[in-house]
């Protein structure tokens, strides 16, 4: 019997050379995670039942299929480093810029026309422990682990919770166990809280005005199937040889106190497009800024929250011919996120 | 003071020593260039006797 509270877990900020080779323990830290469960591994088996000859419609024999771990969630309350690592590893195209203390990551979702590894982003290695040594309960490596989602939340409530980072993770099921990784020390972050942000969409400063209650920002990049002839196996098990971006999604959405004046609805009809820029900060050299390049609204819905009327707003993001879709900088004191 | 720098690299191969800020990046990186990095020069071995 193992209490969840032991599980200890640490992850690669340097990408991989490729999908099937781990990181060392000298480019992984270890940074906590809300999400209480462990990361499962999931090998699947599949049976003869549908096949005749047997004299009944009864299965006789198991075969080794796959492994199918599913997606797993790392669910952080948002700070610089962890920001850094879950844009650029779910984004791709990261620039690093700078020295310590203030380290630049211009982040951009790759092009798979000139990205050098075509549709693939970074991966990424993860290692869970339970009682690691002698007597285990848990002591795994994976690897060719990618980013599939990314969730940021900014809520009207105080406290860490009011910003919330969420990265999806895929593996590939590819392992080693034990992991042969002695866990490092936790890594301190610097962590920013929506009470402290600035946020400026289409032309209106929501922050000043005190009007702005809730953004929703998510990024998914719907994977492709990486299984295919030679993608790989272990222990008889197929496992998956590599993870293509799909046809990417992303989306922003707000809700906002709508007053006189508000401009919303009739930004809408007009077509009206803008930048949408949310800054938030810990201090000068731990930050993040995101700039949606070119923004329209999709939907605006008058609502009610709290007895104040409010509009909900769904954005309509747009790909800018010079600028794109999407730029994050994530300043942070920490070197070689995803390098 | 020195601004920052870093190289990039397009689609075609061409490389860019640009300065640094999302305003200079942001449209390089859109049309598909991405970071590059120089191979460090090899250092001079020392002579001997010294």
């Amino acid at each position: 019997m193992a209490n969840i509270n032991e599980l200890m877990t640490c992850f690669s900020f340097g990408k991989q050379a490729d999908i099937s080779t781990a990181q060392t323990v000298g480019s992984m830290w270890r940074l906590t995670n809300l999400n209480r469960k462990p990361w499962a591994q999931n090998p699947v088996s599949e049976d003869d039942a549908v096949e005749t000859g047997k004299g009944h419609e009864f299965a006789v024999q198991l075969f080794k299929s796959h492994y199918a771990p599913p997606e797993y969630e790392i669910q952080k309350y948002l700070s610089a480093e962890f920001a850094a690592w879950a844009f650029g590893f779910g984004l791709g195209n990261v620039v690093k810029s700078g020295t310590t203390p203030n380290f630049i990551y211009t982040i951009t979702p790759i092009l798979g026309a000139t990205n050098p590894t075509g549709l693939e982003l970074p991966y990424s290695t993860y290692v869970q422990q339970i009682r690691p040594g002698g007597s285990a309960v848990l002591d795994q490596l994976f690897k060719g682990c990618a980013v599939s989602s990314v969730k940021l939340a900014l809520r009207n409530s105080p406290g860490r919770g009011s910003a919330m980072l969420t990265a999806g993770l895929v593996t590939t099921g590819q392992y080693t166990e034990p992991s042969t990784i002695t866990m490092p020390a936790s890594t301190p972050v610097h962590e920013m809280q929506a009470g402290g942000m600035t946020l400026t969409i289409n032309g209106i400063d929501y922050v000043t005005s005190k009007n702005f209650l809730t953004l929703d920002w998510g990024w998914s990049n719907n994977f492709r199937s990486g299984w295919f002839p030679g993608s790989g196996s272990q222990d008889g098990f197929q496992t998956q040889g590599r993870f293509e971006i799909g046809d990417r999604a992303h989306g922003l959405s707000f809700t906002a106190r709508f007053a006189n004046g508000s401009s919303e609805l009739t930004k809408l009809r007009a077509l009206t497009t803008g930048t949408a820029v949310i800054v938030l900060t810990n201090d000068t050299n731990n930050n993040l800024t995101i700039t949606e390049q070119k923004m329209a609204f999709k939907v605006a819905e008058i609502g009610e929250a709290d007895g104040i009327v409010t509009v909900s707003v769904t954005g309509s993001q747009l790909y800018d011919t010079t600028n794109g879709l999407v730029t994050i900088v994530a300043k942070t004191a920490f070197d070689g996120i995803c390098q | 003071m020195q601004k920052d720098t870093v190289f990039m690299k397009s689609g075609e191969g061409e490389i860019r020593e640009v300065e640094a800020t999302p305003e200079v990046l942001t449209p390089l990186m859109a049309a598909g260039w991405h970071q590059h990095h120089p191979e460090k020069s090899p250092v001079a071995p020392a002579e001997e006797g010294k």
